[in-house]
């Protein structure tokens, strides 16, 4: 499975939940498969993902919040994984598309596949699963919609060539499409 | 800026719909953060960057933020604040303490203390300066700034040693 399949069965799964992509490809495959005003594109700040998901999962405590994260990003700010496993936040979805590489800047390694992600968010607290095939992928989606969080979904995905198109919403407008659906 | 003034700053700007105060300590702002602390209103992070992630999520969702923390943290945060903060123009405010505001402060703050006002500067983040006699009428000008959707800077300096 490449990113761009697992991200197109998650988004069509969750409908019009809020979704907060991290920079790079991730954000470039969401717009292109399942654009819609409650995205949040991040196109800068790497790492931040979670970190905005986390902001607007504790003030929106009535809606799922979903984040779209990259193994590259959430090594960037593990911290983040300190912060929301104390904060335990019960609507935060983390999802690590997990493909061992940098690959929005040429495919470089991340040290992703030396250690144990979930082990890690284990240890702080999150309710955690991980995945490799789509159909997995299917039937843990319809598990976790019953479960309280935080969740750290940990999706095993292969590199691809593939190129989605740059998300070409402004920032500004970004910005308005998600605080008007909040 | 003494204590009692720092703790009439969170009251202040909490009563003026400043409503999440999240950050990384810093001696220089202890008072403030004591304050926020007593009242069960703080969300204290990892690092810099991560605080302006979160109040920018909370912002989104149409609650006030301030992100505090010191001048190394600021420099630390200057990506995030130019390719997050400044380019989706998140209407946050900045509460900075300013280690190397005294030429005869720690070594390790020396070289960002000097440049601080030029490096809000340059990023192009408005900052005004707190003291003991301006604070009100300068947090009205950032609750003006954060109204009209720009984020902005208060900047408090080091003034004593410990």
């Amino acid at each position: 499975m490449i990113r761009k399949e697992a991200v197109k069965i998650i988004a069509n799964h969750i409908g019009k939940n809020h979704i907060i992509s991290a920079n790079g490809f991730m954000s470039r495959d969401l717009f292109e498969v399942n654009d819609k005003e409650s995205n949040f594109y991040m196109i800068g700040s790497m790492g931040l993902a979670s970190s905005i998901g986390l902001g607007i999962a504790l003030k929106n405590p009535k809606k799922k919040i979903f984040v779209f994260d990259g193994d590259g990003n959430i090594l960037m700010n593990l911290g983040s994984l300190v912060t929301i496993g104390s904060l335990k936040p019960k609507n935060l979805v983390h999802i690590v598309f997990d493909n061992n590489s940098h690959e929005s800047t040429g495919g470089q390694p991340t040290s992703s596949s030396q250690i144990n992600l979930a082990k890690i968010a284990k240890a702080v607290n999150y309710n955690v699963f991980v995945v490799q095939t789509k159909t997995k992928l299917i039937s843990i989606l319809k598990n976790i919609k019953k479960l309280q969080g935080p969740i750290f979904l940990l999706v095993r995905i292969s590199t691809s060539k593939e190129r989605s198109k740059r998300v070409s919403w402004d920032p500004k407008t970004i910005r308005d499409r998600v605080m008007k659906s909040l | 800026m003494n204590e009692r003034i720092q703790r009439k700053l969170f009251h202040y700007l909490k009563k003026k719909k400043i409503e999440n105060f999240v950050g990384v300590p810093d001696s220089t702002l202890k008072h403030f953060i004591d304050e926020c602390l007593k009242n069960n209103n703080i969300i204290i992070t990892t690092r810099e960057e991560e605080a302006v992630g979160i109040a920018t999520g909370m912002t989104l969702s149409k609650s006030n933020s301030l992100v505090f923390m010191q001048n190394a943290g600021f420099a630390n945060s200057i990506s995030t604040i130019t390719s997050l903060v400044e380019l989706y123009e998140i209407p946050l405010i900045f509460l900075i303490g300013w280690r190397g505001y005294l030429p005869d402060d720690a070594p390790e703050h020396l070289k960002i203390g000097k440049i601080q006002p030029e490096l809000l500067k340059i990023i192009g983040l408005k900052s005004q300066i707190l003291t003991e006699k301006n604070w009100k009428v300068k947090c009205d000008w950032a609750l003006k700034q954060i109204k009209e959707k720009k984020p902005c800077a208060l900047v408090i300096r080091r003034m004593f040693h410990d």
